[in-house]
Order: C-alpha cells, then sequence, then structure tokens
C-alpha cells in the first residue's frame, strides 16, 4: 500500500505556519552524499523528499512521531509542535 | 492568573496527575496541546487493570475488550512457533482518543481546569508560557510525552540517541463487531492480543489488538536498524503485515499513526528541580520488556502530583513497583535486542524437537551458553 493511501485516512487542520523548518539547505547536501539522508529513510509519512538537490519538507502531512529529530545527524531540523492545536488529530491513536 | 499547579499535557500521565492534585483541593489547570485529549496520542494500546486501578476507580473504564488470550509468535524467516497465554489478571484493549478523554475527565470531575489546543512554548520560574499567554502555578507537572521538547529545553534529559529509540508503526482496520468476533472466535467482550517477535527483516516486536469492531496492527523497530538497514517504517510494516493479510481481508483502513518510543530515562533522566516535575514517556518511563507505557505513565503522573517536594518524589520513583521494573528491565533488553534472531530460532528449534522427540537440533546452542546464563541472570535481576 502506498503512503498516500495511508495519509488519506487521517484527519489533518493545517497550520499556515510551517512547524519543520530546515535550518540550512547545504547541510542537508552534505548529509544526503555522506549518510543518504536519515531523515527520508525514517519517515513514516515521505515528509522528506530529496528533490534537484534540495530538501524539500511537506510538513503538512507529518504524523508529528518525531524521529526525524533525533536521526538528523546535524541537529539541522528545527521540530517544532503546531500550534493551537492544529497538525494531525487521531481518532483511534 | 495564578494556580497552585499547571500540568502540561492531558495523556494518562498529565491527566492521573491534574486528578490526584485536584481531588487534594489543589486548584489545577490541565494544559493540553491537541483538539481534545488523545487526539495526538497513539500506542497499541493494552492496559493492566491493577495499575490503573491503584490511582483511578475502574468499574466505568472504556475498555475495547477484555484479553482472554495473548498469542506470542516468534518468527524468523523460515520458522514461526506460537504460545497462548490465557491472562489471569484483567487486561483491557483501549482505544487512545476515548480512554485519554475518559481520563481527562475524571481530572475535570474532581475540579481541574483543561484547556485544549493549547502548545506550552516555555517554562521561566513559577510562569508557564503559552501561545495563548501565559500562567503561573507553584507547582509545575511536564507530562508532554516522548517528544520532550519543553524537557529537553530545561535541561532536564537530552534527545535520544537513534540506538535507544524506537519507532512504532501502526494501522487500524475497521469492520463490524460479528466480523471481528468471527474471525478471532470472541464471544461478547472478550478480546485478544497477538505479540510478534520477529527478526525479520530486521529486529522488531509487533502486535494486533483487537478492538469493538476494528482490529489494530503494528509493529516497532529501533530507528539505528531502520536507517542502518534502509527499510523505510511502511514497508517494515507491509512486510510485517504479509502472513495475516486474511485478518484484515475486506476491512477497511481507517487510520495509519507512528510514535517513538523511548529505551532510556529515569534515573538518567533528571525527573524534578524544584518545584517543576517531569512524568511519563517524558521521562522515558516505558517498560521495554513488557512494552507497558501507560502504566508506569499513570503512576508516575499520580506520584508527581502527590509529592511534596523534589527529593520524595525522586525516591517514590525509586520505590514504585511500576517504575522500578522499567528501570531493571532496560539492561536486559539491550542484551535480548541484538539477539532476537538467537531467540526466535531457539524457540522454534526448542519446540520442533519436543514434537519430533529429537533435541539433537538444539546442539547448535551449545556455543551460546555463555551468553544464554548472561541473559538469565539479567533476566532474574528483573524478578523482585
Amino acid at each position: 500500500m502506498r503512503v498516500e493511501e495511508r495519509l488519506y485516512t487521517l484527519r489533518y487542520k493545517r497550520d499556515e505556519k510551517p512547524h519543520l523548518e530546515i535550518k540550512d539547505q547545504q547541510t542537508c547536501n552534505k548529509c544526503h552524499e555522506t549518510y543518504k539522508s536519515p531523515c527520508i529513510i525514517v519517515c513514516p509519512a515521505n515528509v522528506y523528499s530529496f528533490v534537484e538537490g534540495k530538501i524539500i519538507v511537506s510538513y503538512e502531512n507529518c504524523l508529528e512521531c518525531g524521529a526525524c529529530k533525533i536521526v538528523c545527524p546535524f541537529n539541522n531540523i528545527i521540530w517544532k509542535y503546531p500550534r493551537y492545536g492544529l497538525g494531525i488529530s487521531l481518532r483511534y491513536g | 492568573m495564578k494556580y497552585d499547579a499547571i500540568v502540561i499535557g492531558a495523556g494518562p500521565s498529565g491527566s492521573a496527575s491534574a486528578y490526584t492534585l485536584a481531588k487534594n483541593g489543589y486548584k489545577v489547570l490541565l494544559i493540553e496541546r491537541g483538539s481534545e485529549p488523545g487526539a495526538k496520542n497513539v500506542s497499541g494500546a493494552m492496559i493492566r487493570e491493577s495499575e490503573i486501578s491503584k490511582v483511578f476507580e475502574t468499574k466505568d473504564i472504556p475498555f475495547e475488550r477484555i484479553v482472554k488470550r495473548v498469542r506470542l509468535i516468534f518468527r524468523s524467516k523460515d520458522d514461526e512457533s506460537e504460545i497462548i497465554v490465557k491472562p489471569k489478571s484483567k487486561l483491557y484493549t483501549i482505544s487512545r482518543l476515548k480512554f485519554d478523554k475518559w481520563l481527562a475527565q475524571r481530572a475535570e470531575n474532581a475540579g481541574a481546569l483543561l484547556i485544549t489546543k493549547t502548545t506550552v512554548t516555555g517554562i521561566e520560574g513559577n510562569k508557564v508560557m503559552t501561545e495563548r499567554g501565559s500562567v503561573e502555578g507553584d507547582k509545575i507537572v511536564i507530562a508532554e510525552g516522548a517528544n520532550a521538547l519543553l524537557s529537553m529545553s530545561l535541561g532536564f534529559r537530552r534527545e535520544l540517541k537513534n540506538e535507544e529509540t524506537v519507532l512504532g508503526v501502526k494501522e487500524v482496520y475497521a469492520s463490524t463487531r460479528n466480523e471481528v468476533e468471527k474471525r478471532f472466535n470472541l464471544q461478547g467482550d472478550e478480546g485478544e492480543s497477538w505479540r510478534i517477535i520477529s527478526d525479520y527483516p530486521l529486529p522488531s516486536a509487533g502486535f494486533i489488538y483487537t478492538y469493538k469492531d476494528s482490529i489494530a496492527i503494528g509493529v516497532g523497530a529501533r530507528v539505528d536498524e531502520i536507517i542502518t538497514r534502509g527499510i523505510r517504517p511502511f514497508e517494515l510494516l507491509d512486510s510485517f503485515k504479509m502472513p495475516y493479510v486474511e485478518l484484515v481481508k475486506g476491512f477497511s483502513l481507517r487510520e495509519y499513526s507512528a510514535k517513538i518510543i523511548p529505551e532510556n530515562g529515569f534515573p538518567s533522566f533528571k525527573p524534578c528541580e524544584g518545584s517543576v516535575y517531569v512524568t511519563g514517556d517524558a521521562l522515558g518511563l516505558v517498560d521495554p520488556l513488557t512494552f507497558d507505557g501507560i502504566g508506569p505513565a499513570i503512576i508516575s503522573g499520580y506520584l508527581a502530583g502527590k509529592a511534596e517536594n523534589c527529593y520524595s518524589y525522586s525516591k517514590m520513583l525509586f520505590e514504585a513497583r511500576e517504575i522500578s521494573k522499567v528501570i531493571k528491565s532496560r539492561p536486559l533488553v539491550k542484551e535480548l535486542l541484538p539477539n532476537i534472531g538467537l531467540y526466535s530460532h531457539l524457540v522454534n528449534d526448542f519446540l520442533t524437537s519436543w514434537v519430533e522427540g529429537d533435541f539433537s537440533k538444539l546442539r547448535y546452542y551449545k556455543s551460546s551458553l555463555g551468553k544464554l546464563m548472561k541473559h538469565l541472570i539479567l533476566g532474574l535481576g528483573v524478578i523482585e
């Protein structure tokens, strides 16, 4: 099953302000070369992708698990919670 | 605005803390970042009545099913063995949204004020800053869960490392009550829980839980294993699910979720300082051996609510059975995890040998006797 099909089952209320940010793109390039971007591997929601030499962050799909901030070898991800209860809302949990 | 106590996070630990404080006459504010308690929380989930009843009256607990059978399955690439255990004590499966709401409701009924959709952004002295303004509290309990941004910013603990973090992914498939009962051969409120230990495609622990009209299926593996082997979490879940597709055939996927599970914490994480207390997942209180996080969370929340000072909280944490078993289990699990393959094979070979009446297959394990003894001794340390 594709990740997208899984994500369709979820309720999100989008925070206009991204709750995930990359501090420095250059560092991501270095990470991609050396470590193959562990944030891409570990993310269960395909939030991170490497497109044309740049890390793209689809923060709207985030499951808020927090694994990406742990694996980032350069501590290059600014990881916050979405504001005002926005972001994911689970029904079963 | 000034409160006697402010509790951050309305999960099991936070609600237990707010409930304990409010019941003892304190003016309590309970702050939750989700749209409602449980909206941001993920777990299997199975709970033990004996632990919950230490803090809450459990007669109207919103359980899904009472677990009558636990299937323990040991899987390796080519073998599989299964042991069925009939639990003597009361175990329930629960859905987190309903359960967490029920817990927060207990705190509210006792007099705590719950506000949702509010994220705490910082603590300075006895001032708690939120995105909606600040409040003051004489006592502050941080029950913020595994992604403990506040606790880390205040120096109570550090970020987890890859090798001490498990990433769990889970799906919920729904159908009708009847269909769930038919597939698992259940009657009435009866439920079944599965525990699956596997070394393929990587060392992992999975579960299947029966809810009223749905099934939860999930698997967890250590983050360092996921990264090293380059297996994406959803690929791991798909591979784990393969043998069980018939169980969910025709059911519809209702939810996909993920959570990190700390495998390190108290006492290496600091539980309190001055009038600020840390509890539950934020303090790393998940039992790695039994996968029980909700029980220790509730007990630690209760103790933080009861504690008169930091020293007595630390002391009570060490003395509480539910917390000490978490601490004692960690060294054993650290040994067991890389050896999941060995044990999956051992259990399978032992059972097949027994059935076939030929134990010669077990010769291979002679060379592992030293290792097995070490694990046995560590295991004995877990027993009180």
